[in-house]
């Protein structure tokens, strides 16, 4: 076996002219820390592949959960539609007519309509003289009694 | 620079283990460079030569591509109630080749995953169905069978949990109408796959049913997404909303109404049409028998027919109001001319009478409309002329659909004035010869209750889109066709007709309003067309109040007994104009009522109510003749007392 140098891989100019063929001035020995270098390497590949990795399961954990969210989703439009439905089916005139007789309502006869006698205080102007039945009754000065 | 040999005692041996190691350092490299040589062949041909199929298998076997159905479009009333709307269902299907062993392209055996029979028997309790039936959908030698279509969600639910093998469960939208039979016509229905078959759904299907989406997705074997994978989205847009003018209320009354009078008058269908005057709006279209759009499989064809846009008949004396319109229109008469009436007329060689024999009379125009009379109505026609007459009914209407939109929409009967015979003009003046739908009924008189401006009719209020705002539909243009002050004095004379001492449509009454109004009785022609049938059509419209009028109801029974329109048509527009003006809320003429008075009649009547409601249910059934009630004379004869109608 043979030792051999390894070779220089960058030459710096000469500093003086050899004073002879034989003898030349070398610099120190460039010290490479191979073992420190392949740690690095090692370190920033297993760092790699481990956020790979890991940035992979977390878009796979998001995925899972917008499938999820996705999920609830439909099921509460799902459920929206139906109870629409059960609204407009609960609200079928034919069917709250029908509950109604069953509770014993009837349908209503001829609308008549009451004519008020002054304004209503809303309107702004606030009756000033009230007959006496209007602290017992407070409708009765708003209502026509005489037409 | 040569190599040198080490110059040692044993350096024979030393170069023979050289020369081994030398040897098989080259194997070993001529091994590794053909490993090498195969290995890039092989990669070139995976990533250059197949590249393209490969990756379209790769594709085929990650890729899905989901069609995303759009939701359709909801339909409502004016108010926002639901007539139809979808919901998610379950839809079963099993893979009939999971009951049969199979064998693998690679000729190996698959045993059946399952026995078709004991599936059958699990499935078919669920789905309400016979064993044997499930069974021989299960044995069939197809891939794909449905065994049952758009059940309720739940139970697609409870036959996935049951895992049975070969059975699968999707979810669909299905399409339903929580309101049943109501505007079952008017609204229409889709078909299994929710396109538009019949009415407002077939007319709009293209506005409700909104397009389609895809999402391409890469799954995994286990059917989980792969998250860096592709992912490209096409959304669905849904269907837009669409509103209707009708009002669900009315629309109800209405369709009891009509199912009520089929039945009270032993008639073969009933037709009713509410519109409003001031816009147009159709508030209500209600046709006798009724179907139920949910359960449109056990319902006879027929019954889906909107009758009230479909139907066209002649509407009798009710066309006496537009003759009358024409001729005051012209100048040809007005509310003060007289005639002299006699109770037959002969024209074209055939006579025309009055529905009772008659003195030769000095009526007013008022009372020639009040007392209904055609050889009155007959003479100011032929004042007016063909030509003129003519005008003025396609004016109102007459002779050509209406802007409804409508499928199945019939322009009814009108012929030009150039083919008319000698006895078109008498016979159409009074409402024969000429031939409409109840909708164009409607609007002629909703033309007249509209002081002489025709408003198109509207059956779609506007639609509903992604935004949530109603994008009205542009009404038609209105367009005057008489004055008015003519339309003014026709409603005169129509109210007169309603509340005269003579008046024939006085069951039109409505209590605390001013009806004006007209009956109509046609007898119904042959089917071939020559003559006519001894069945009769009666109509009645209407509008009130009178002096303002807010709505128009015009109503229709086919071959109702008795069959006058005073007697049949007239209470059934009562009962719904009721209805109509309460919701509404129109107040009444009589307003005016002072308290006690209000007091004491509510109080009369909810006794009356009361007792009405303990009174047995066998009462009324013995009760319900109206002919009792019929006024002592009704004019409406049958035919228009034509001998010979065209």
């Amino acid at each position: 076996m043979s030792a051999i140098t390894a070779p220089l891989r960058r030459s710096r100019p000469p500093q003086q002219a050899p004073s002879s063929a034989h003898l030349r001035v070398v610099d120190e020995p460039v010290v490479r820390h191979t073992l420190a270098y392949a740690v690095v390497m090692v370190v920033l590949l297993a760092a790699a592949v481990f956020g790979a990795v890991a940035l992979n399961a977390l878009a796979a954990g998001a995925a899972v959960e917008a499938r999820a969210l996705e999920s609830h989703v439909a099921v509460a439009e799902r459920d929206y539609a139906r109870l629409v439905a059960e609204v407009a089916a609960l609200e079928d005139p034919a069917r709250v007519r029908s509950a109604a007789r069953e509770l014993g309502m009837v349908a209503p006869g001829p609308v008549r309509h009451l004519v008020l006698e002054r304004s209503l205080p809303s309107d702004g102007d606030v009756p000033s003289a009230r007959t006496p039945e209007a602290t017992t009754d407070p409708l009765k000065p708003l209502l026509s009694l005489e037409r | 620079m040569g190599r040198r040999r080490p110059h040692t005692t044993t350096g024979r041996t030393l170069r023979s283990g050289d020369e081994l190691a030398v040897r098989r350092i080259r194997w070993t490299l001529a091994i590794f460079a053909v490993l090498v040589v195969a290995s890039t062949v092989k990669l070139v041909e995976i990533q250059v030569v197949d590249a393209a199929d490969l990756a379209a298998v790769g594709e085929r076997q990650r890729a899905r591509t989901l069609a995303l159905p759009a939701s359709r479009g909801r339909i409502y009333d004016r108010d926002g109630d639901v007539l139809a709307t979808s919901v998610q269902a379950a839809t079963i299907y099993a893979d009939p080749r999971a009951y049969r062993g199979t064998r693998t392209p690679e000729g190996r055996e698959v045993p059946p995953a399952g026995e078709a029979g004991a599936v059958a028997e699990r499935l078919a309790p669920l789905l309400d169905t016979d064993p044997a039936a499930v069974r021989d959908r299960l044995e069939q030698d197809r891939h794909f069978v449905y065994l049952a279509r758009q059940v309720d969600h739940d139970l697609g639910e409870r036959i996935r949990a049951l895992e049975l093998p070969g059975v699968g469960v999707l979810t669909e939208p299905k399409r339903v109408y929580p309101a049943g039979p109501l505007a079952g016509q008017v609204v229409g229905f889709t078909d299994i796959d929710a396109h538009g078959l019949q009415g407002l759904e077939a007319s709009y299907d293209h506005v409700l049913s909104g397009q389609p989406g895809t999402l391409l997705l890469e799954r995994a074997p286990g059917g989980l997404d792969i998250a860096s994978g592709i992912r490209e989205l096409e959304p669905p847009v849904a269907g837009t909303d669409v509103v209707l003018t009708l009002d669900r209320d009315i629309q109800h009354v209405a369709e009891v109404a009509a199912a009520d009078a089929m039945e009270r008058f032993a008639a073969i269908g009933a037709s009713i049409v509410v519109t409003e005057v001031a816009s147009g709006d159709v508030l209500a279209m209600a046709s006798a028998p009724g179907f139920d759009p949910n359960e449109r499989g056990d319902e006879d064809p027929a019954d889906r027919r909107n009758r009230a846009v479909t139907d066209i008949f002649e509407p009798g004396s009710t066309q006496k109001a537009l003759t009358i319109a024409a001729a005051l229109e012209e100048g040809v008469v007005d509310t003060t001319s007289t005639l002299e009436v006699d109770d037959a007329i002969r024209v074209g060689g055939s006579t025309f009478t009055d529905s009772s024999s008659h003195n030769p009379q000095a009526w007013s125009v008022s009372q020639i409309m009040e007392r209904s009379s055609n050889v009155g109505t007959i003479q100011i026609a032929q004042q007016l002329g063909d030509e003129r007459l003519e005008g003025y009914l396609r004016e109102f209407g007459y002779g050509q659909p209406t802007d409804l939109g409508f499928p199945g929409e019939s322009g009814g009967l009108l012929m030009p004035h150039s083919e008319w015979w000698a006895t078109s003009l008498p016979t159409i003046a009074i409402g024969h010869g000429v031939a409409v739908s109840l909708v164009q009924l409607a609007h002629s008189y909703g033309t007249l209750a509209n002081d002489g401006v025709a408003l198109p009719p509207r059956l779609v209020r506007g639609t509903v889109g992604e935004d949530g705002r109603l994008a009205p539909v542009p009404a038609g243009d209105p367009q005057r066709v008489v004055a008015s002050t003519t339309a003014a004095a026709v409603r005169g004379m129509l109210e007169e007709a309603v509340h005269g001492e003579h008046g024939t449509g006085a069951l039109a009454q409505v209590e605390g309003f001013q009806v004006a109004g007209k009956t109509g009785t046609a007898r119904k022609p042959l089917a071939d067309g020559r003559g006519y049938s001894d069945r009769y059509i009666a109509t009645f419209a209407g509008m009130a109040p009178a002096d303002d009028p807010e709505v128009v109801v015009a109503v229709m029974i086919d071959e109702p007994y008795p069959y006058y329109g005073g007697l049949a048509a007239a209470p059934v527009f009562t009962e719904v104009m009721e209805a109509a003006l309460l919701a509404l809320r129109v107040a009444p003429d009589d307003s005016g009522a002072d308290l006690p008075t209000a007091v004491r009649l509510a109080a009369a009547q909810a006794e009356r109510l009361a007792e009405d409601t303990d009174a047995p249910e066998d009462a009324d059934a013995s009760g319900d003749d109206d002919s009792t009630d019929a006024p002592a004379e009704d004019a409406d004869e049958p035919g228009g007392g034509s001998d010979d109608p065209p």
